[in-house]
């Protein structure tokens, strides 16, 4: 994860660019971030945190976590992406209960009367969940007394300006100046993808 | 010389422990006993010193120095958010337990945001009941050199703990320490924990300050002598509570309801006084069920004996 803070108090500064990598690798979203940009102006006050993310976050179904195949009545699931493992089996659980679901090893589960279709559409992570996440994970990491927000979302890049009282029109240009600068640093990735 | 010595160790024959401190005349400030685990801050006569210590060797448990027993100390943060209340809060509390004083953990109800943080009469009529406060802000100078009105009018001293290092406020506050501020983790690297250490050291420092005035005119009853006084009464006896007295330097937080034992409590007798004649007993500002004592300085004691003599 990239981080790159500025702003008029060089100690805060990188105070805050070290609270921006602590809380996100503390509530497991750093791996999703590819770069931030945080702007600090406490005088004012004014923050501008923007974040891009590494891809998108779509909705995920099973079989985007894990391969199915079918024996007789029963359908085995082998999970290859390890982080959704909880995920899985609570929907499993959910949709088939306890009784029909079968986890033989940390990755293995097995279930009964069940078809392999059906399974592998079940959703396990929603993108708008994933999204609120970082949004939570981003107010968590701007000063407390901060709390008048202007967010703005456009695929995966997120912008956040925040200040203490009234949103002047200047502040939320800025925060679309930083925004606009985030989408075609991403854009410009994409195009070399 | 009394010296303040710290056992920590398993409570397995505590009790020769306690009987030792009974007789070579010295007492204990505070017990604390969780599980199987003891900690007793006690006051020994210097020369028994040695024969303590033994005993506590004996007995399987470590011996050390607490240069802050016998206080209290508040630690206080602008909210009881998670972005400003733990770690670095916590972190500096446990430092000063280490050290033996008795240290408690505040956060004020609005005193978030640069030009809206407050501070009410109750929260720093409740912060002055400590020996000392530590008041931690956070990142950014601006916002710290803003926000002095949520400590400069507290009249306990007060210790700024802050990230970088504030400008013209030197005056409103005892001493400041940059270099801490906001944190999402524990401090345990080593300069984080040289900076625990500074912590308390100021803390030292500022108290001596305090006792050297104490020095020059003392108090007319020692606390650790008025709490051996108050054990002995029934509802502190029987009391349930980790620690029913607590020490301060010019008194003690009682923790029993002001208003139910207000007779006993004036009508003490302590060298040929009544407790009420040598002290201000008054009830915690935290909640109804502690008293606060304060014992008049021997200079007080004379002046208002004049002036009722007088009158």
């Amino acid at each position: 994860m990239n981080i790159e803070a500025t702003g008029t108090d060089p100690y805060g500064s990188e105070a805050y660019k070290d609270l921006f990598r602590v809380i996100m690798s503390d509530i497991g979203k750093g791996i999703l971030i590819d770069e931030a940009r945080i702007l600090l102006r406490p005088e004012v006050p004014l923050f501008i945190f923007s974040v891009m993310l590494k891809a998108e976050p779509d909705n995920k179904t099973i079989s985007d976590a894990a391969s199915l195949r079918k024996e007789g009545d029963n359908v085995f699931i082998t999970i290859s992406d390890e982080r959704y493992a909880p995920d899985i089996l609570s929907q499993l659980w959910k949709r088939y209960t306890r009784a029909r679901v079968d986890q033989q090893t940390r990755f293995d589960i097995v279930i009964e009367g069940a078809d392999t279709d059906e399974v592998a559409d079940i959703e396990i992570s929603s993108g708008e969940e994933t999204k609120k996440e970082i949004l939570g994970a981003v107010w968590r990491s701007m000063p407390e007394g901060i709390r008048v927000r202007f967010n703005q979302t456009d695929g995966r890049v997120l912008t956040i300006m925040a200040t203490e009282e009234i949103v002047r029109p200047e502040m939320k240009e800025e925060a679309r100046k930083v925004h606009e600068e985030m989408l075609a640093k991403a854009r410009e990735a994409e195009r070399h993808v | 010389m009394f010296e303040v010595l710290m056992y920590d160790g398993g409570v397995y024959r505590s009790d020769e422990l306690y009987e030792m401190i009974e007789d070579v005349g010295g007492t204990v400030i505070q017990r604390t006993r969780s599980s199987q685990m003891l900690t007793v801050t006690m006051s020994v006569p210097g020369e028994d010193r040695p024969m303590v210590e033994k005993l506590c060797k004996e007995l399987g448990g470590q011996v050390r120095e607490v240069p802050l027993a016998g206080t209290e100390i508040a630690v206080v943060g602008p909210t009881l958010g998670r972005h400003h209340m733990p770690h670095p809060i916590c972190d500096i509390a446990e430092q000063l337990r280490q050290y033996g004083a008795i240290s408690v953990v505040m956060g004020l109800a609005r005193g978030r945001g640069k030009a809206t943080s407050q501070i009410s009469l109750e929260e720093m009529k409740v912060i002055e009941e400590y020996d000392v406060a530590i008041m931690m802000l956070g990142n950014f100078k601006p916002c710290i050199e803003s926000k002095t009105h949520l400590f400069e009018k507290i009249e306990t001293p007060v210790i700024l703990v802050t990230g970088p290092m504030p400008e013209g406020i030197d005056d409103l506050c005892e001493a400041i320490i940059p270099g801490i501020g906001r944190k999402a983790e524990r401090m345990r690297t080593v300069p984080e924990r040289a900076k625990l250490v500074e912590v308390a050291d100021t803390v030292m420092k500022v108290l001596g300050n305090k006792r050297k005035l104490l020095e020059e005119d003392p108090l007319f009853v020692h606390p650790a002598e008025l709490k051996q006084l108050l054990e002995e009464y029934e509802p502190i006896s029987m009391s349930l509570r980790p620690a029913p007295i607590v020490l301060h330097m010019d008194g003690l937080r009682v923790k029993i309801p002001y208003v139910e034992n207000k007779d006993y409590l004036d009508n003490l007798e302590v060298y040929g006084r009544r407790l009420s004649e040598v002290a201000r007993i008054t009830p915690s500002k935290i909640s109804d069920s502690s008293t606060i004592i304060r014992i008049m300085t021997e200079s007080e004691v004379r002046d208002r004996d004049m002036q009722r003599t007088e009158g």
